[in-house]
C-alpha cells in the first residue's frame, strides 16, 4: 500500500502538525532531521511533502497529494476545488481591515484605497458591503501603505496588533477568523477512503 | 507579439503522438460502447449564443465563459458545456421524433480558468445523453453504462459513488434560510467542511432536518449509510430519494459492482440544475473527477420542451494521462521505401501491398538512395526497401 501524501505548509503549521503526529506514536525524526529534502516518511502509512501555502492547495487539488494543511487564509484568497475536513485549531489568527488610528475609515465620500496581499479576500469583503474600493496588491509589509498615503487602509493578518499599533494604525474591523485546515483531494477521499477517516479521527481526538 | 506567436493561450496545448493517441484511444473505447448500446451521435457548434447558454438550468458562471460578438454585436459563447446545446438542439431540431432519444457525443469543451493554476480551458468529453425517459430503469441503466464506460477506459481500477438531488434539497427547504444562507449551506456540504457547516446551522432551531444536513458531508460509503439518514428524514421527496437509492445500489450490487460503488448523500454540487440521481467516476491513481452525470428533468423546459433528462460525461483528457506509456517519441515506420529513378508508381504500389499486409511504411521523398538510407539510419527505420531495376531489396 502506498502511503497516504500529506502537504504541510513549511513553518509553523509544519511543526504544529509533526506535534500532533507525535502525539499519535509516529515517528517523526526524519523529517524533523529533514536536511533539504522536501518528501519525506512518516512512520510507514504517511509521506510528508514540505511547502508552501498556496502550493500546498495546488498539489492537493491535482492529486499529487492526498491531505494538506494549509491556512484558511490561504485558502479564501487562492479557492479551489477540495474538501476543507478539518479546523485543525492552531495557527490562529483573523483577516481585518486597518487604518489609520486618527481617522474616521468609512466617513467621506471619496472612494478609498485599500492595500493587501490578498487582494481577493479584500475585493469579497467590500463587495459584501456593496462598498468600491480601489484596491493595490502589495507583496511585503503591507503597512506602508496608508504610512506612505498611498492607500487609506489595509487588510491583513492581525495576530497580536502589535506591528499595526507601532505604525499608528488600529483595526477598523475583524474581517474573518483563520486557523490551520485539513484538506483533502476530492477522488482521494474517495479512493482512500478508509485510510483518511481513520487519520481524521486520530486528529479529531487529539484537538 | 514576436513573444507569443509560438506559444499556445494559457490553458490550451498542442498533444503530440503518445498524447493524442492516447485520447484517440480512450475516445474510440467510449464511442465503440455508446454506439454498441444505441446512442447515435451528434455535434454542435463550437459557439452558442451567450443568450442560449443563460437560458439553461445550469448556472454557467460568467466569469469562466470565453465570450466574443458576432457580426451584429450578439454576445457569444464558447461551448462551455455538452448538455446545453444539446438540448437546446433537441427541442428545436428533434421535437417531432419518437422519445426516448439517445444521444452521444465527442468534443471540446471550454472554461476560462484564472490564475495559474494548470488546469485545462480547452477540454475533450465523450458522453451521452437519454432524452425523454423517466424513472428507475433509466437510472438504473444509464448508471449501469457509466460503470461500463469507467471500464472502458481501460486505465485500472475505479470508483463509482451515486447520490441524489432531492435529500439535500427537500431538507434544506424544511429549514428556515434565506437564499444566501441555503446557498453557503450547500456549498459547505460540497466541500464537506463540516467545522464552518456546524457554525452556520448552530445559528438555527435544533431540528430533525438540521440533525441531517449536519451529518450530509460525512454520508460516504456502503448501503448503511442511508439507514444513518433514515430516522431523521420525514419528507416524502426524501424519502423517495433514499428508496430509489436503495434499490438502485441493490440492483448495482447484483450487476457485479459491489466493490466499486459508493453512495454520497453529500453531492449538492449543481444542485439546482440535476433534479435527480447524481453519480460520479473515479479512477484509481488520479486526483481528478472521470465522469460526472445525473438527471436534469428541468433541463428542457428551459427550451420550451418539458422532458426528462439524463446523461453523464467523461473527462477524457484525465484518462489520457493516466493511459500514455511514458514514450513521448515520434513513432519510427517499420520500413522506408526508396524508388530509384523512374520506379516511383512502383514503390507507390509496393507501399499500397504493405499497408494491406499491416505493415507501417513511409515513401522516401529523397533523390538518391544514399540519402534516403541515411535518413532511415538517423529516424531509426529497421528497413530500408528500394523499388528499382534490380528488383526489389
Amino acid at each position: 500500500m502506498k502511503p497516504l501524501r500529506i502537504a504541510l505548509t513549511k513553518g509553523r503549521l509544519e511543526s504544529k502538525t509533526l506535534d500532533l503526529f507525535d502525539q499519535m506514536g509516529l515517528d517523526t525524526s526524519v523529517v524533523r532531521n529533514k536536511g533539504r529534502r522536501l518528501i519525506l516518511p512518516v512512520g510507514d502509512s504517511i509521506e510528508v511533502v514540505l511547502a508552501k501555502a498556496a502550493d500546498v492547495i495546488t498539489y492537493v487539488e491535482h492529486g499529487v497529494c492526498d491531505l494538506g494543511v494549509v491556512g484558511k487564509d490561504t485558502i479564501t484568497e487562492a479557492g479551489g476545488s477540495f474538501y476543507e475536513l478539518l479546523d485543525l485549531g492552531f495557527g490562529k489568527c483573523r483577516f481585518a481591515l486597518a487604518a489609520p488610528k486618527d481617522k474616521e475609515f468609512f466617513g467621506g465620500y471619496a472612494t478609498k484605497t485599500i492595500a493587501s496581499k490578498y487582494p481577493n479576500v479584500t475585493a469579497a469583503y467590500f463587495a459584501k458591503k456593496n462598498m468600491d474600493v480601489r484596491i493595490i496588491k502589495i507583496e511585503g509589509s503591507v503597512e506602508l501603505a496608508p504610512l506612505l498615503d498611498l492607500a487609506d487602509g489595509i487588510v491583513d493578518i492581525v495576530e497580536t496588533g502589535s506591528t499595526l499599533k507601532e505604525n499608528g494604525l488600529e483595526v477598523v474591523e475583524e474581517v474573518m477568523p483563520i486557523s490551520a485546515r485539513l484538506i483533502a483531494n476530492t477522488a482521494a477521499l474517495k479512493l482512500r477512503k478508509a485510510e483518511i477517516e481513520a487519520l481524521l479521527d486520530q486528529f479529531e481526538k487529539l484537538l | 507579439m514576436q513573444q507569443t506567436i509560438f506559444t499556445t493561450p494559457a490553458g490550451m496545448q498542442d498533444l503530440l503522438f503518445e498524447e493524442s493517441r492516447a485520447r484517440r484511444q480512450v475516445e474510440k473505447n467510449l464511442t465503440d460502447l455508446f454506439a454498441g448500446r444505441g446512442f447515435a451521435e451528434v455535434m454542435t457548434p463550437g459557439m452558442e449564443f451567450a443568450r442560449t447558454v443563460a437560458a439553461s438550468s445550469a448556472a454557467m458562471p460568467e466569469e469562466e465563459l470565453y465570450k466574443l460578438t458576432d457580426t451584429r454585436g450578439r454576445l457569444l459563447v464558447a461551448r462551455p458545456d455538452n448538455t446545453i446545446p444539446i438540448a437546446r438542439m433537441v427541442a428545436s431540431r428533434l421535437r417531432g421524433e419518437i422519445f426516448p432519444v439517445r444521444l452521444y457525443y465527442a468534443q471540446t469543451v471550454y472554461t476560462l480558468n484564472h490564475g495559474l493554476y494548470g488546469h485545462r480551458d480547452e477540454e475533450f468529453q465523450v458522453g451521452v445523453e437519454l432524452l425523454g425517459a423517466g424513472g428507475a430503469k433509466a437510472d438504473l441503466e444509464m448508471i449501469a453504462l457509466a460503470a461500463s464506460a469507467m471500464k472502458a477506459c481501460e486505465a485500472g481500477d475505479f470508483r463509482l459513488e451515486i447520490g441524489h438531488a432531492d435529500v439535500f434539497n427537500s431538507l434544506i427547504g424544511e429549514l428556515p434560510v434565506s437564499d444566501d444562507d441555503r446557498a453557503t449551506i450547500r456549498e459547505l456540504i460540497e466541500n464537506k467542511n463540516y467545522a464552518a457547516l456546524n457554525t452556520a446551522l448552530d445559528a438555527l432551531p435544533e431540528s430533525d432536518a438540521v440533525r441531517a444536513i449536519r451529518l450530509l458531508p460525512r454520508l460516504f460509503g456502503g448501503e448503511e449509510v442511508l439507514e444513518t439518514l433514515r430516522p431523521l428524514i420525514g419528507s416524502p421527496a426524501a424519502v423517495a430519494a433514499l428508496d430509489s437509492l436503495s434499490s438502485l445500489y441493490r440492483a448495482l450490487v447484483a450487476l457485479g459492482l459491489g466493490d466499486q460503488l459508493m453512495i454520497d448523500l453529500g453531492m449538492v454540487h449543481r444542485n439546482d440544475y440535476y433534479t435527480g440521481v447524481i453519480f460520479r467516476g473515479y479512477l484509481e491513481g488520479s486526483g481528478e473527477i472521470i465522469l460526472s452525470g445525473g438527471r436534469y428533468d428541468n433541463l428542457l423546459s428551459r427550451y420550451g420542451m418539458d422532458m426528462p433528462a439524463i446523461g453523464f460525461a467523461i473527462h477524457v483528457d484525465s484518462v489520457a494521462k493516466l493511459r500514455q506509456s511514458g514514450d513521448a517519441s515520434r513513432p519510427v515506420p517499420q520500413v522506408l521505401i526508396h524508388a530509384e529513378a523512374g520506379f516511383e508508381t512502383a514503390a507507390l504500389a509496393e507501399a499500397e501491398a504493405m499497408l494491406a499486409d499491416g505493415v507501417v511504411c513511409e515513401v522516401s521523398p529523397f533523390e538518391t538512395t544514399e540519402q534516403a538510407r541515411a535518413y532511415a539510419e538517423s529516424r531509426g527505420i529497421s528497413r530500408l526497401w528500394t523499388v528499382g531495376e534490380e528488383g526489389n531489396e
